[in-house]
């Protein structure tokens, strides 16, 4: 049976199951008891599972993600709710230097099992500060798997996965898709790591495309098969584990690739991803792989300015219809 | 107008707060920023700032009051005797039916979008908990809202039914606007209907939400993208080198194709895997410069300054938002220039392209000069090449039972060749055709005139 639900609601319901499964887990972080989070995608939780297991912890950030980085080390397995992505910065320590490499400075005797929620996206009016996506800082990091659900199915079964992993799990929400619904089953199912979903077929061009970006990356696909293009859509899931077979298989049989990403392009996942294509499949290429990402600036407020800065799905299918038509690409 | 000073929710989930104390009376001038009163919360005592500068007016609370975040607490005047104004909006929450709503309303209490934020003055209303006609208990959640830093839900502050709901999912409401009417009794015609004035633009979310407008573009686009419209910015290669896509060099290695030939011959680099197609059709050896010259055939050559004619097709691009036209653009002048010289009536057919086989157009000099024209089934009166894009400089053919007009470039400099059978075309008309094209492409607005 499946049924249309939010992903603030499928989140809510990811964390219910795995706290009812394992009484190992819980979870902490600002406002995330009697506020549920300014996103209310917590919501209720306290009430089942008590102020021992839901924690509303005072604004330290460093503070509490070390809490959690102790916890895990401890037998406990802590999803740690990180209220913007933006606030990183301040628990790199916790999380690059401590949960990273606790296992392997213990010569694997301790294990880190806490999964940090955190956001990403821009263009909802919140300001540099408020509106980066950030996942690329993480993902640079041996140690830590990153997870970048793309709807309400995919938050779930990535979000069940993270908890179950004994690593620590760094996992990006669009914030503003937490009120998109999607089609979720109501039996529990997991969503495994390092698998790409292909989310479309096409023969004439390859659109990677992660989290916010992926509905993007469809729309463009629509448009682009309106003018007689097929275009094949692939979300990679995670970033760490990252699925490059079947993106370069893709890539194989389309010639051409676009990375879309919200990350900043400079030293980013677009260029990340982009290399793997041209190293992988250089041969198999008739034009050169596209990155499309968050312009380079800091985000915006002004509303005008800020939609300006990420790719939209009439910029993705106007560089897609240059690529397949051999038009020239700045590289050339 | 005098400003407005609302109790402002400076928690999360605060419905009122206390003033404790003013700190400015009235009629005492203020400037933004200037601390007006304390406020306590059941999480802190703050300071409420001046949102404007002005004459502190109407205060409406007094300390001690315990006010419902939301409500209007003072006014700030423009001027210090404006503290008489009336304020703007009529009291926000009283009973009853406003009475310039439109449309009968169900009467009530009506619910308000409630300021969750210091410095919001609009809310989105992201879902509604309750339908209209149901019946709800005072604290049952109404909807969300979403503000800029959050979404909360918005609850019912007395039990009733919900008689109207009037801002949609999605709308933006102002702070203060009526939402919804809350009723004693049970509604007979429950209403439900998006924000009746003219909705603030909903947030643009470049990223996430633009349903239509990419699927537009598709169905206003003619339906067979030009084949290659490479347009005439070749990449230039390094002497001795050729550029080519992996792929492209990865098959002609394969099949033993040389691309080499196909720089040779003209064709604009980088090549594709599309250009292997035109590689394997090229003769063995002849290179095109170099057909041979045909018996009956004659040739007539113009030069133009090709200035104008390049100024015209970037402008043509840049107003119509369109590539840059290639071989239908010659074609619409070379249409103008021939019904002319003929003195023709009736459709005329051209077939234009550029190195690969031309496609066949009627009356391309009556079309539209940004699109390409609808195919044509009829045989052509001329056949055009647009070698603007090439290195070729000059094409003969050995015959031409349809006539042939070749436009070649060196530089700045077009040049037109009209290769004709006097059988097919008469020297006269062919001669008309030459010079009242070079014409046209000198002064092409002419053309459009």
């Amino acid at each position: 049976m499946t049924r249309e639900i939010t992903l603030a609601k499928a989140v809510n319901e990811a964390i219910a199951e795995e706290m009812r499964r394992d009484p190992t887990v819980f979870l902490m972080g600002e406002d995330v008891a009697e506020a549920g989070t300014p996103f209310k995608v917590l919501a209720g939780l306290v009430d089942e599972f008590g102020p021992e297991r839901v924690i509303d912890t005072p604004i330290s950030e460093p503070g509490f993600v070390g809490m959690a980085v102790g916890a895990a080390m401890t037998g406990s397995r802590p999803i740690v709710d990180l209220m913007f992505g933006d606030f990183l910065y301040l628990v790199m320590d916790q999380l690059c230097n401590q949960a990273a490499k606790t296992h392997y400075m213990s010569g694997g005797k301790l294990k880190v099992p806490m999964v940090l929620r955190t956001n990403l996206g821009a263009t909802r009016r919140s300001a540099a500060q408020h509106s980066q996506s950030l996942h690329a800082l993480v993902a640079h990091i041996p140690g830590l798997k990153v997870a970048m659900p793309s709807s309400a199915y995919e938050a779930k079964g990535l979000l069940k996965t993270a908890i179950r992993d004994d690593n620590p799990v760094v996992i990006f929400e669009d914030k503003l898709m937490y009120q998109d619904k999607a089609a979720v089953p109501e039996e529990a199912y997991l969503i495994p790591f390092g698998e790409a979903a292909v989310l479309r077929e096409g023969r004439d061009i390859t659109l990677v495309a992660t989290s916010s970006m992926v509905q993007v990356a469809q729309q463009a696909a629509e448009a682009l098969a309106a003018e007689g293009i097929s275009a094949e859509v692939i979300d990679p899931r995670t970033l760490v584990p990252f699925d490059e077979a079947t993106i370069v298989e893709s890539v194989k049989k389309t010639s051409r690739a676009i990375v879309i990403d919200e990350g900043h392009r400079n030293f980013g996942v677009t260029g990340e991803i982009a290399s793997r294509i041209s190293e992988k499949a250089f041969y198999h290429l008739d034009y050169p792989v596209q990155r499309m990402g968050a312009m380079d600036v800091p985000v915006p407020f002004s509303p005008a300015l800020e939609d300006l800065t990420v790719p939209t799905p009439d910029a993705v299918a106007r560089r897609a219809g240059a690529a397949v038509r051999g038009e020239l690409a700045d590289a050339a | 107008m005098p400003h407005e000073v609302i109790m402002p929710a400076l928690g999360m989930a605060q419905d009122s707060g206390v003033i404790v104390a003013w700190l400015k009376s009235p009629g005492d001038e203020v400037k933004a920023g200037d601390a007006l009163m304390e406020v306590e919360t059941d999480k802190a005592t703050m300071e409420v700032e001046a949102a404007h500068d002005g004459f502190l007016a109407d205060v409406r609370a007094a300390e001690g009051a315990t006010v419902p975040v939301g409500q209007i607490v003072a006014l700030i005047a423009e001027t210090a005797d404006g503290a008489g104004e009336a304020p703007a909006p009529a009291a926000r929450t009283e009973d009853g039916p406003k009475p310039d709503d439109e449309g009968a309303l169900p009467e009530g209490h009506q619910v308000i979008m409630p300021a969750l934020g210091m410095a919001q003055d609009s809310g989105i209303v992201v879902a509604w908990l309750k339908d209209a006609g149901e019946p709800v208990a005072e604290g049952d959640a109404l909807l969300e809202v979403e503000t800029d830093k959050a979404t909360m839900e918005v609850e019912a502050d007395r039990a009733g039914y919900l008689a109207a709901i009037l801002a949609e999912e999605r709308d933006d409401v102002p702070v203060g606007q009526v939402i919804a009417v809350i009723s004693a009794e049970a509604p007979a015609t429950p209403v439900r209907r998006a924000m009746s004035a003219a909705p603030a633009p909903a947030r643009q979310e470049a990223a996430t939400a633009q349903p239509d407008a990419a699927p537009d573009k598709g169905a206003e686009r003619p339906a067979p993208p030009a084949p290659r419209p490479k347009g005439p910015a070749t990449a230039a290669a390094p002497a001795g080198r050729i550029l080519a896509s992996p792929k492209a060099r990865r098959l002609a290695a394969e099949e033993g194709l040389d691309l080499a030939r196909l720089a040779a011959a003209g064709y604009p680099q980088p090549f594709h895997v599309a250009d292997l197609e035109t590689l394997r059709a090229l003769p063995k050896s002849a290179a095109p410069a170099a057909a041979p010259a045909g018996g009956e055939v004659g040739v007539i050559s113009a030069e133009i300054d090709a200035a104008a004619y390049d100024d015209f097709r970037a402008w043509l691009a840049t107003a119509t938002d369109t590539p840059p036209g290639g071989p239908h653009l010659l074609a619409a002048f070379a249409a103008g220039a021939m019904r002319a010289a003929l003195g023709a009536e009736g459709t005329l057919t051209i077939a234009a392209g550029a190195l690969g086989a031309p496609a066949a157009m009627d009356d391309a000099d009556l079309a539209p000069l940004s699109a390409v024209p609808a195919p044509s089934e009829a045989s052509p009166a001329l056949i055009l090449r647009d070698l603007t894009g090439t290195a070729l400089t000059a094409v003969k053919p050995a015959a031409a039972p349809v006539p042939q007009l070749t436009v070649t470039r060196r530089g700045d400099t077009l040049a037109l060749h009209l290769a004709h059978d006097a059988a097919a075309l008469p020297e006269e008309a062919a001669l008309a055709l030459v010079a009242g094209l070079a014409d046209r492409l000198s002064e092409p607005l002419r053309h459009l005139l």
